[in-house]
């Protein structure tokens, strides 16, 4: 594509090490400081304890409902005025206004000479705002501090100084130094006819940036999550040196006798359900091949569609069918009673716990297996004529056809969807068993998913349930690389 | 599947094995098929018939009604669909689980469509670097209480916005657009850019229109998706009970061992009340179930065409 060729930067080139450092530092303190906006943790707002702990910046300065909502009699004693959280409301705004213009001034940092140039002013000009906005949070405190006192309700208002003001503080400082620093070391403009631009490079990063932004807070920031490890966390506590306890949980895989037995226990589930799985995994290549041998399009098309709908209705949905079929007012009973006058029919089949495994199984494949043979059939579809046309020229009936043409055909699709599930044998959800689940079978359903819900979720065991995630992501990334490894090794193709 | 025609010229004489193990198969897949079916109907003509018959488990293949005698014969009714409007909270969770399918899916397709374009253009600064940084995400994820742990700090719970944003950036959809972009002749893009376009222009004039076909295929499996989600519910919405989704709100009403009382709305004028009555607890969670499937069933003829484009592009690899 003819683009917009790199722009000839001469004054970039002369500038040394140091000026990019400079840029560089200037535009992860824009990043950091942009994000943080949204950050409950880094909120600066948040001069009270009654403030909504889950408001970010962002939210303090829009949403006056968010930050009130838990200072309901606060507000109506005027202990805290409505004027101070006025205040803070616009103080928050002005921080923010800064910081947007600190954060349009990185992005225009990456633009050529002029642009550059104009866009080092923001920050010289944003910073000041924060400044004046932070200014103003501590006026709204004071202000609290003192109406507080003098109504002698400073123990139910619990001001503080959030940790996020101090951060702001150092970002503001940042951004203006840097930001100072790099405009003065930019030459002066020169040429005033050249126009501003970016190069294409960095404007399609800038555009990129917000989906990047997106994944890193949500699929990288959890891993942030890993710290809990190593602290002897409470829900609603805090961590710090105090209960730090390093490996102690790690230990508690092996030493602790009442979580091995558990662990023994859901590995067991975990691993004979994905064997199952795993074991049973032909069965929509049998599906496909089966179906290809009818004749009938029309047929073919019926059975496809129709065998397709489990999928697409969630575990919840599949449950409430077991119910309408297996329980004690099901189908089944009430078949058995009033069509084959059975009597004392009322078996809950559903409570019954003998079979678990298999039964799991079945549930899987009434669900899954119409689903997985489409990608069979289109294989199936794609298999060259020409060799079934041979092959019968040849005098080899229908079973040798399917047996020499068509299963190695397929057997390339079926390597990858196999060693995907060797990948994922720890990871077989949750939903299922979650729904499934009751008091009699408790004890041969709980999968390893299932287990870390249960005691991270329900019992409020955060840093074991953890350690137990974490452990089952390491060997999960390992069996997929490994996975990956004999797929490259045999068949000369990674599947990752 | 193309296989048929060449087979019926080839089978010009079937033996009598051949025409067995036909039989055999046909046999095979319509068992299947009935499997596969006769629960979805048994659950409607159950939401239909009388409810006595129902509680009596007289309905077992036809849908029944009364007659004058008590005895069942066939027929209708659709009183208990009309009753739901007092079963507590319903409203709320299919208003939410709407809601959250229309702005899910159309930000999900909206940022695949944008991230799916800018992937494929070399010129981005570390291109490679960043379209690795959102595929990894596939195969990794940090755990289920690390993951409850940062949707607690970012506020994120309790907040209908955790049903939109997270759902955004979906990696595995980013692929498949990128995939389909890059088989669209690149003589059209040029053409645009010479005409000075830009690259809003272009993703915008040319990229999406042409790109319909993919978008329609994500589109419609993340409705699916959100539609059908209750793990996200489970474990966000905790102290909002208004936040519910519909599969998570019939997870409650199949799990509920409380009278009919519990699940039905307080109060309510004397007619309610008496249409109330008149249900019974599996008859409500029959047909909340059928509503929660009504509408995979109305998409469904739609989504066919796209399963075998949606599942064969998914072994593209990135």
């Amino acid at each position: 594509m003819e683009g917009i060729n790199r722009i000839p930067d001469p004054a970039e080139e002369k500038q040394g090490f140091g000026y990019k450092a400079v840029l560089w530092i200037f535009r992860l303190a824009a990043l950091l400081g942009g994000m943080a906006m949204f950050f409950p943790p880094a909120n600066p707002g948040r001069i009270s304890e009654k403030i909504n702990e889950a408001a970010s910046l962002f939210t303090t300065g829009v949403s006056r409902d968010t930050i009130t909502n838990s200072m309901g009699r606060i507000l109506r004693s005027q202990w805290i005025q409505d004027a101070d959280i006025t205040l803070l409301m616009i103080a928050c705004c002005i921080v923010m206004a800064g910081m947007i213009a600190c954060c349009a001034g990185a992005c225009m940092s990456l633009g050529n000479h002029k642009m550059r140039r104009r866009g080092l002013l923001l920050p010289v000009i944003g910073a000041p705002v924060m400044g004046i906005g932070l200014f103003l949070i501590h006026q709204a405190y004071v202000s609290m501090l003192a109406h507080g006192e003098e109504v002698g309700k400073l123990d139910t208002i619990k001001l503080i100084l959030p940790g996020g003001f101090p951060a702001f503080c150092v970002i503001a400082g940042l951004l203006f130094l840097t930001g100072l620093t790099a405009l003065l070391m930019t030459r002066p403009e020169t040429d005033s006819s050249v126009k501003m631009e970016m190069d294409e490079k960095y404007r399609l990063f800038l555009m990129m940036l917000p989906v990047i932004l997106l994944s890193f807070i949500f699929a990288y920031l959890p891993i942030w999550g890993w710290r809990y490890a190593f602290f002897d966390y409470k829900p609603g506590g805090t961590i710090g040196m105090d209960n730090f306890v390093g490996l102690k949980w790690f230990g508690s895989l092996f030493n602790d006798p009442a979580t091995v037995s558990d662990l023994i226990r859901v590995l067991r589930n975990t691993l004979i359900m994905s064997g199952l799985g795993i074991a049973t995994s032909w069965l929509p290549i049998a599906f496909a091949v089966l179906l290809a041998e009818i004749r009938s399009t029309k047929f073919q098309r019926t059975v496809q569609t129709l065998t397709t709908i489990p999928n697409f209705i969630s575990w919840v949905l599949v449950y409430a069918i077991a119910i309408c079929i297996f329980s004690t007012d099901g189908f089944i009973n009430s078949f058995l009673t009033n069509v084959l006058h059975q009597t004392g029919a009322n078996t809950n089949y559903l409570q019954i716990a003998d079979h678990t495994w298999l039964k799991m199984l079945l549930w899987g494949t009434w669900k899954g297996v119409g689903w997985s043979a489409i990608v069979y059939i289109a294989g199936i579809a794609g298999i060259d004529q020409q060799l079934y046309e041979a092959a019968r020229v040849d005098g080899a009936n229908r079973f040798r056809c399917i047996w020499h043409i068509t299963i190695p055909g397929l057997m390339p699709t079926y390597m990858v969807m196999l060693l995907m599930g060797i990948a994922g044998i720890l990871s077989n959800g949750m939903e299922q068993y979650l729904v499934f689940e009751n008091a009699m079978n408790k004890d041969v359903i709980e999968v390893l998913d299932l287990y870390v819900y249960h005691i991270g979720i329900g019992q409020n065991q955060i840093p074991l349930s953890t350690v137990v995630g974490i452990s089952k992501s390491l060997v999960g990334v390992t069996l997929l690389f490994a996975a990956n490894g004999i797929s490259k090794a045999v068949r000369g193709e990674s599947i990752i | 599947m193309s296989k048929k025609d060449n087979g019926a010229s080839m089978h010009i004489r079937r033996t009598v094995g051949d025409k067995v193990f036909e039989t055999a198969v046909i046999i095979l897949f319509l068992l299947f098929t009935f499997i596969c079916i006769f629960p979805f109907y048994y659950l409607l003509i159950n939401t239909i018939s009388d409810n006595d018959l129902v509680t009596g488990g007289r309905v077992n293949f036809i849908p029944l009604l009364k007659d004058a005698a008590g005895n069942g014969v066939l027929g209708v009714q659709f009183n208990n669909y009309i009753a739901l409007q007092n079963v507590q909270d319903l409203g709320s969770s299919v208003f939410v689980t709407v809601a959250r399918t229309i702005l899910a899916t159309a930000l999900m397709v909206i940022t695949s469509a944008w991230a799916g374009y800018l992937v494929t253009k070399q010129k981005m600064w570390k291109r490679s670097f960043w379209y690795r940084f959102l595929v990894v995400t596939m195969y990794f994820n940090a755990g289920l209480v690390p993951w409850y742990m940062n949707m607690l700090m970012m506020g994120l719970t309790d907040n209908f916005l955790a049903y939109i944003i997270p759902g955004m950036v979906w990696p595995y959809n980013i692929i498949l657009v990128k995939t389909y972009i890059e088989s669209i002749p690149s003589s059209l893009e040029e053409s645009a850019v010479i005409d000075g376009a830009s690259t809003l222009t272009v993703w915008r004039k040319i990229i999406v229109p042409l790109s319909i076909p993919i978008l329609a295929t994500i589109a419609i499996f993340g409705a699916v998706g959100n539609w059908n989600s209750f793990q996200d519910s489970l474990l966000l919405m905790n102290n909002r009970p208004d936040l519910y989704t519909l599969q998570h709100r019939l997870y409650i009403y199949l799990n509920s061992s409380s009278n009919l009382g519990a699940m039905m709305s307080q109060g309510g004028t004397v007619s309610e009340q008496a249409a109330a009555s008149m249900l019974n607890q599996r008859v409500i969670q029959y047909t909340v179930s059928m509503v929660s499937i009504i509408p995979i069933l109305l998409v469904y003829p739609f989504m066919q065409r796209f399963f075998v484009k949606g599942i064969m592009l998914g072994a593209v690899k990135g």
